[in-house]
């Protein structure tokens, strides 16, 4: 249910993140081998056959799988109606053996549970969400109102039946997944893009899908960005949409106090009407929206609706170098 | 808040393009009536003016319409088109000469920023009404409105009932318009207050999943907590995913709504479409919808 935030200024959206905004994220135990972890649709549906090679890898890794109940459940677009996608997650949140929850597909759909989901188990049995895209709804809320670290990840779906139909690169970051459960340091680099602005920072990693970000603004899942890492990716907007994304981002003051901003990939894009092309690409929309700040920007990361997704940790501190000739991210491990 | 003065035979309006780009002969039909209403017409430097999608870059824009805004002889400023782009210049424009000498700013669609803004910061009304593409169209009913608008007439609309409306009276100040815009706007410093307001909204092209992300992105905030009432306008091209979404767009509205008891009316005729009336952004109404009919009636 709504809880009644006042109104929608900037100061009061500052003010209600204060107040629910934690200062430091509870870092859900890392996993071993025997633990559990649930899959579940908390968002579009995804069939039976469509997570199997994912059980298939996580009992490889050694983990047992618990598979929700909206797994193979359809209603229209959906994983199930909103009653039963949120008693499965809430299900899993429940469960003091469950130690990572991986959601199976994206789409549309978490921000018409999250406000039923208790997440008070958290506190004392915290568990690793797994997911991106709409499940950056969990990693949001997470962040802002619980207080626990999430993992922006390829999710249940992105998994393969027959290993080699994948790229190396696919395989690597489906990988990242396991290294990132089971508490190896991770550490990310790609090429510099020319248009980087170089520089090192340091600070608590946060971010997701720039739409869903959007959406979020205002509300008690609405993340406070001030000194973070921040990334951002989406899929499927038109240019002008994107834009105006980072407008809002702008306007309600996200960008300002930034530690370092990391954009990810923006894939397929809508074209544009052709007797009117946006004329700016991504690069320039990004750069026109942070020129007037000092902090590194990089672009191009192994962020998004891409092959190349590499597991991040939300809320979790990071170190990010960015120099001539590549960006490189670090993990910070017991901080 | 302040209600800027009404016109009169050989006022101004000026014309120009905050936002997306608008051939000049697009603009025939508006100033050919605007002058057979008696008003003279002054065309900014962005009409007819194209910087890759937009009619204009940021500052030749901000400059066109800071100097409408500023220009004592100009009267109302009716905007040309919408599309995207105030979101970028908001934040440059000076009111600080417009609020002491306000005049009519007129538009739809991306104009929602700024009627927004004007709500919230300034203390302006404005109008919500159609753009200079409407004036060419057969049908200038709603046109009509526009201009008994600026003459300071005070007007009541009606619509049929439909089967989604909850009954129930309300006055408050009216605000609103594109949803798309209103949503975006929630964080910012021109996010609307909706407390005791009569809230409406309208929307182009939008899939209707989003529809349904932004009713709850604006749930989440509390928008509708202390809400007066709500008129729901058209909601034109409405797209759906491959999957359908199982729900029309007006049901999803229906569904988010139904835990409030303000009162509501559906199919209001304020949209992208032929049907698109003259609302006085900001002032008072009274909204009364019953089994029979509804009635918005400015107070």
């Amino acid at each position: 249910m709504a809880t009644g935030f006042l109104s929608a200024s900037s100061f009061t959206a500052a003010a209600n993140s204060a107040k629910h905004n934690p200062r430091k994220w509870k870092i859900p135990p890392h996993l071993k081998p025997g633990d559990v972890i649930g899959i579940t649709c908390p968002s579009g549906f995804a069939l039976a056959e469509d997570v199997a090679p994912a059980i298939q890898y996580l009992q490889n890794w050694g983990l047992q799988v618990v598979v929700g109940k909206t797994v193979g459940k359809k209603d229209h677009t959906f994983g199930g109606t909103d009653q039963e996608r949120a008693e499965d997650f809430q299900e899993l949140i429940n469960r003091n053996d469950l130690k990572a929850i991986l959601c199976a597909h994206g789409g549309y759909g978490a921000v018409r549970i999250i406000d039923r989901l208790d997440f008070s188990p958290f506190k004392k049995y915290p568990k690793w969400v797994i997911g991106y895209s709409d499940i950056t709804v969990f990693h949001s809320h997470l962040h802002a109102y619980v207080g626990v670290a999430s993992l922006h990840a390829k999710m249940a779906e992105g998994f393969p039946s027959d290993p080699s139909i994948f790229e190396p690169v696919q395989l690597q970051a489906l990988d990242t997944i396991r290294k990132a459960l089971f508490g190896e340091p991770l550490q990310y680099a790609v090429p510099a893009h020319v248009r980087n602005r170089i520089g090192e920072a340091q600070g608590i990693l946060i971010g997701g899908n720039l739409k869903m970000i959007e959406t979020l603004a205002a509300t008690k899942s609405d993340v406070d960005t001030r000194n973070k890492l921040f990334f951002v990716e989406d899929v499927g907007e038109a240019l002008y949409s994107i834009d105006r994304m980072f407008c809002n981002l702008k306007r309600s003051g996200k960008l300002s106090k930034l530690k370092a901003l990391i954009v990810g990939s923006f894939t397929n894009i809508r074209p544009d009407d052709p007797k009117e092309p946006f004329g700016k690409t991504i690069y320039d929309i990004v750069w026109e929206q942070v020129k007037e700040y000092d902090y590194p920007v990089c672009f191009d990361f192994s962020v998004g609706h891409q092959k190349n997704n590499v597991a991040l940790k939300c809320g979790v501190p990071h170190r990010l170098e960015i120099n001539n000739t590549q960006t490189v991210l670090t993990e910070i491990q017991h901080p | 808040m302040i209600v800027p003065p009404y016109l009169k035979k050989g006022d101004t309006v000026g014309i120009v393009c905050p936002s997306g780009f608008l051939p000049a002969k697009k603009v025939t039909d508006c100033i050919h009536v605007l002058k057979s209403w008696g008003y003279q017409v002054r065309l900014g430097k962005t009409v007819g003016n194209q910087y890759h999608y937009f009619s204009g870059t940021d500052a030749e824009r901000l400059a066109d319409l800071q100097q409408m805004l500023d220009d004592p002889e100009i009267n109302a400023v009716l905007f040309g088109r919408g599309g995207y782009g105030l979101s970028r210049i908001i934040d440059s424009i000076s009111f600080r000469s417009f609020s002491r000498h306000p005049k009519w700013l007129i538009g739809f669609s991306d104009i929602t920023v700024l009627h927004a803004h004007l709500y919230q910061r300034v203390g302006v009304a404005s109008l919500h009404a159609p753009m200079a593409a409407a004036f060419a169209k057969p049908d200038l009913s709603s046109v009509i409105t526009l201009k008994k608008a600026l003459t300071g007439k005070k007007q009541s609309y009606t619509c049929l009932p439909h089967s989604f409306n909850r009954v129930g009276s309300v006055s408050g100040r009216i605000i609103g318009g594109n949803l798309s815009l209103i949503a975006h706007l929630v964080g910012s410093r021109s996010a609307l207050q909706t407390k005791g307001a009569i809230l409406f909204l309208e929307d182009i092209g939008e899939y209707i999943y989003n529809i349904d992300r932004m009713l709850i992105q604006l749930k989440r905030n509390g928008f509708f907590n202390q809400l007066g009432g709500l008129l729901i306008g058209g909601f034109s091209d409405c797209k759906d995913t491959e999957i359908p979404f199982g729900l029309t767009a007006l049901e999803v509205i229906q569904h988010q709504i139904k835990e409030f008891d303000f009162p509501v009316c559906f199919n209001f005729p304020v949209s992208h479409d032929i049907h698109n009336v003259a609302i006085k952004h900001g002032m008072a109404y009274h909204l009364s919808v019953t089994n029979k009919k509804v009635l918005l009636k400015e107070i």
